[in-house]
């Protein structure tokens, strides 16, 4: 059997470790349900001098050394993986996540320390290729869902691996092998009071993918949203397109997942990093959440303070938890068990009040029903945690008025996150070109340059400057209309003159339509 | 000390943390922390510890 050492990046050097990486920690367990020796080195929980990687990889004769996330973590997956290869020469380097999937054939370039990397949904193909490693054959080409390189390091992209069809074949993240107690020290947040005192936080998914289309949001091949297709060399490429397979795990797995953690390890908190809870209730006819709820509370991990109506404090029992809303796919009924449950707060990406920007933006919403789930939230008794965005393509004063108006109605103060385009997003295919002259044609530099969308890296607003989205976004977190007339006064006449600079563009990796990738039978 | 290494088999060399690199929890790094979550308005963070000019441009 292979001996696999993963280890999971440093994301978010800023901030400290805050979420045990599920996929990392699912693929560590599918490793072990194989029969293989595993060892978790987690970089980003102990946040160790980086060439403790030697160390590491020096430990054992590993045959195997995986590394992956999401494009955020790309910096030290590159550092790391020149050390890996220089440490632990004869171990194949696998590599697999977001930032591989959006653009493998550039991550292969400028990272070619990189043996083979697992491409859109792993479940399958990662065993796959530890058998390979196994059996000492490192042939790839007959593998689904993989980029593997031949003898002068060319790239090659193998055909699509089918989405599984059934997400409760899959065993629970191997949590044990990360340093839970790191995790658990920043366990509070501040999106809730419930959140805010918890000490035992820990993440579930209890699905995968979301039913909408938003054009700065990715799915990288998890939702059925990914094709593989020769491109006009007659290279295989990926494809994203609008396709959907539709999956969640049935409420018994959630709750026994969830009851296993809490007589575990004691959690008193289970965020959903689901992308959008409410999109799996609508596919499931508006049924999978009441049954979480009623089943949650069937388990005995409905908090107390739900259960006797009583205000939240430190004597609480029970689990509680959050997840992602959707301003028009919520339903009175439905939060209302939610809140019973325990849902503490329920993040909405409201993005914007302006009707030509949600109209555009694929999310299904409008300005209207924007702002009544504020109300119909908050009337559940669950926090709304709005999201908002400035720097849209067709950004403009009109639609930056909109939005802080809303604001004020609402007596919500944000500070908004500026429009990025992501890589696997429609908007990072629709704006590379305008991306890479912003960066003197170095795309790796603005994938390095990538963070959490609170600083500005390349615009895609066709109408307002850098200097410009700085001084809107402090304008909309001080919600003053006043200054946003000003500048209107004296940009908008100078703006009617200039052309836009960025400007959106059909790309071979994009193509909008209901095309969705194969499902295995 | 502590394993930073887990898994399901032992390897053949203990990686272990180092104690001096335990969390960086000294009053400055936890100042510097602070400081930098709260700029805005008035408060500034002064990156530099030297302001000394060695003589070159
Ligand atoms: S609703 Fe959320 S998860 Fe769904 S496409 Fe939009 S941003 Fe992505």
């Amino acid at each position: 059997m292979a001996k696999i050492l993963f280890i999971n990046p440093v994301v978010r050097e800023e901030d400290v470790p805050r979420h045990i990486p599920y996929g990392i920690a699912l693929l560590a367990a599918i490793a072990m349900k194989e029969g293989h020796l595993v060892q978790v080195y987690d970089a980003n929980a102990h946040r160790l001098p980086l060439d403790t990687i030697i160390e590491v990889c020096q430990a054992d004769d590993w045959d195997a050394i995986c590394i992956g996330g999401l494009t955020t973590t790309y910096n030290y997956i590159k550092k790391a993986c020149k050390l890996i290869k220089e440490s632990a020469p004869n171990a194949q380097l696998i590599a697999g996540g977001g930032f591989l999937t959006s653009m493998p054939h550039e991550i292969f370039e400028w990272i070619p320390e990189i043996d083979v990397g697992c491409i859109g949904e792993s479940f399958v193909t990662f065993p796959e290729v530890l058998k390979k490693i196994d059996n000492k054959d490192v042939n790839y080409s007959d593998v689904l869902g993989v980029i593997h390189r031949d003898l002068t390091g060319k790239s090659f992209l193998t055909n699509i691996r089918p989405n599984i069809k059934d997400l409760d074949t899959l065993p629970w993240p191997a949590w044990h092998l990360f340093p839970l107690d790191i995790y658990f020290a920043n366990s509070s947040n501040l999106f809730s009071e419930e959140s805010f005192t918890s000490k035992r936080r820990m993440d579930i998914n209890g699905s995968f993918g979301c039913g909408l289309t938003c054009k700065y949001c990715w799915h990288l091949g998890t939702t059925g949203d990914m094709l593989v297709e020769e491109n006009d060399n007659g290279e295989n490429d990926v494809v994203f397109t609008y396709g959907r397979n539709i999956r969640y795990h049935s409420a018994d797995y959630i709750v026994s997942m969830v009851k296993h953690l809490h007589n575990e390890y004691d959690i008193d908190f289970a965020a959903f990093i689901d992308e959008n809870l409410m999109t799996m209730d609508v596919a499931s006819k508006g049924t999978w959440l009441k049954e979480l709820c009623k089943k949650w509370i069937e388990a005995g991990l409905q908090p107390t303070c739900r259960q006797q109506g009583i205000p939240h404090d430190e004597n609480c029992k029970g689990v509680h938890w959050n997840g992602t809303s959707h301003a028009g796919l919520h339903r009175p009924e439905t939060l209302k068990l939610m809140y019973e449950a325990g849902c503490t707060h329920l993040v909405y990406g409201l993005e914007s009040f302006d009707p030509t920007v949600l109209r555009n933006l694929g999310k299904g919403s409008n300005a209207r029903k924007n702002k009544q789930s504020i109300a119909t939230c908050l009337a559940s008794g669950i926090k709304p945690i709005p999201n908002i965005i400035i720097g849209f393509p067709e950004e403009s004063f009109e639609s930056v008025r909109n939005t802080i108006e809303a604001l004020v109605e609402l007596g919500i103060t944000a500070k908004p996150h500026f429009a990025t385009a992501y890589p696997g997003s429609e908007w990072y295919y629709a704006y590379k070109d305008s991306i890479m002259e912003q960066y003197n044609q170095d795309l790796e530099a603005y994938i390095m340059d990538l963070g959490d969308a609170s600083k500005i890296t390349a615009t895609i607003s066709h109408e307002f400057s850098p200097m410009q989205l700085l001084g809107l976004q402090q304008i909309v977190y001080l919600k003053d209309l006043r200054l946003l007339d000003l500048s209107e006064q004296h940009w908008a006449p100078v703006q009617e003159k200039l052309t836009p600079v960025i400007q959106p563009k059909m790309s071979f990796n994009l193509k909008t339509v209901k095309e969705a990738g194969p499902l295995a039978s | 000390m502590s394993d930073i290494l887990k898994g399901n088999f032992t390897p053949k060399k203990q990686v272990t943390k180092p104690d001096d690199t335990i969390d960086d929890d000294s009053i400055e790094s936890k100042f510097k922390k602070a400081a930098l979550n709260s700029i805005g308005g008035s408060m500034v963070y002064v990156e530099r510890t030297d302001l000394t000019w060695d003589g070159e441009e």
